[in-house]
């Protein structure tokens, strides 16, 4: 039930049994099925989860309508809207699920609770943040100075993983693409190899 | 002193939440079920006989065809998919599913719905300085448990305005988020909810209970009755 996220915990920050069952009673198991949400727009982000299994996207509408997908996540990866989570404001963003998901969620005042009484939260924490920001710098720099190409290449090599699960039009709508748009560079690749 | 504090209902969430009811066929448990089965929450609803459980789906759907419910065959199941779980059964019972839920109830909402009635329904059985709500606590120690819907009687559920009131549903726990969100829970029910206190106060709501099914047996109420606070 919390397998992978000890796993990634350690990973991080090694943890004793007697920490790791101190940080287990403050989590919440959650199943998800298939397009059921974990956040919609408008409301709180009161949880971030970890995924034990499956996958989930976040993504948000603009005012014509159209969805823009803003993170993946699959098995070990931890997703939430950061910003509505620390300013307990309604988010503009929408979670759901892409398959069947087991998560571990941890609310804001366990998330608090955690980090006021254990320092190795706190390092575990600001680690998962230090590598979703140089996620998000590499993601940006990307679309700053690569080609169309080389964005898609640089996408692919980073998350095959992501790639073999999730839908082309999603994939497409992460890069800020039209679908069509992605399938061209798809071809220019593949024949160019 | 019992406290009474009015409570403000915030705004409703767009995020569905899943409810897992455990014991959904008893006279409570149908009620709830079918009350809640009007609001914007998927629910998860388990029972021993599952015949039983596929003719309440039925009613369910028949009477609200969006509704969203599914009929469970494994409590912990359930209540590993839920966020919110109510334990809509006898006091013995609510002890021994609380063994079977615990890890996957751990951080979530736990309703207490349960009088712990003596067989002669002249007294409790659990000691003076505790409660059904209490005794669940002690197994279930990193669950936010609620006790409500003890103070109503299933009947109110199709008659939640009574001689044109409408009956107040009393509410205790030590977690002020989780009250909140069984407030909103009451209102869809179709009562008025009360924070009463904390879980603590629970002593006093299963008491309350044991009087209004004392009077109702004395007085002849035929289970539709409720408490009322009145007040400027």
């Amino acid at each position: 039930m919390y397998d992978v996220f000890f796993q990634k915990f350690n990973e991080k920050i090694s943890l004793t049994e007697q920490e790791e069952n101190f940080i287990r009673q403050y989590l919440t198991p959650k199943k998800l099925r298939k397009r059921q949400y974990l956040l919609q727009e408008g409301d709180i982000c009161k949880s971030i989860a970890l995924l034990e299994k499956g996958s989930m996207r976040s993504y948000l509408v603009d005012p014509a309508g159209q969805e823009h997908i803003t993170a993946f996540a699959l098995e070990g990866w931890t997703i939430g809207d950061l910003s509505s989570f620390h300013s307990e404001l309604p988010s503009t963003q929408n979670i759901d699920a892409l398959e069947d998901c087991e998560l571990v969620l941890i609310s804001k005042s366990a998330h608090d609770e955690l980090l006021r009484t254990m320092p190795k939260y706190e390092t575990y924490f600001r680690l998962l943040i230090t590598d979703a920001y140089l996620a998000l710098q590499k993601r940006t720099l990307s679309m700053i100075s690569l080609s169309l190409d080389d964005r898609y290449k640089a996408f692919m090599e980073s998350y095959p993983n992501i790639a073999q699960r999730v839908p082309q039009h999603m994939i497409a709508s992460y890069m800020g693409l039209s679908p069509e748009t992605l399938s061209r560079i798809r071809s220019r690749i593949n024949t160019s190899k | 002193m019992l406290v009474l504090l009015c409570i403000k209902i915030d705004k409703k969430m767009n995020t569905k939440q899943t409810i897992a009811i455990i014991g959904a066929t008893g006279n409570m448990g149908s009620g709830i079920s079918k009350k809640l089965s009007n609001g914007n929450f998927r629910l998860l609803l388990f029972a021993n006989q599952l015949s039983k459980l596929q003719t309440l789906e039925a009613e369910i759907l028949e009477a609200n065809p969006s509704a969203d419910i599914e009929v469970t065959a494994c409590p912990t199941e359930a209540s590993w998919e839920a966020d919110i779980i109510i334990l809509a059964v006898a006091y013995p019972v609510q002890q021994q599913i609380a063994q079977k839920i615990k890890e996957v109830a751990n951080q979530k909402i736990v309703i207490s719905i349960a009088n712990p009635l003596n067989d002669t329904y002249d007294g409790l059985v659990t000691a003076p300085d505790s409660s059904a709500a209490e005794e669940l606590q002690k197994l279930l120690p990193n669950s936010k448990v609620i006790k409500a819907f003890n103070t109503v009687f299933a009947a109110d559920f199709a008659q939640p305005v009574i001689a044109d009131k409408q009956a107040d549903a009393f509410i205790a726990g030590d977690d002020q988020g989780a009250l909140q969100t069984v407030s909103e829970l009451v209102v869809t029910a179709g009562f008025n909810p009360i924070i009463a206190g904390a879980l603590k106060v629970s002593r006093t709501l299963e008491s309350m209970s044991l009087l209004l099914i004392q009077l109702n047996i004395k007085n002849n109420y035929n289970w539709l009755a409720g408490w009322k606070i009145l007040h400027q």
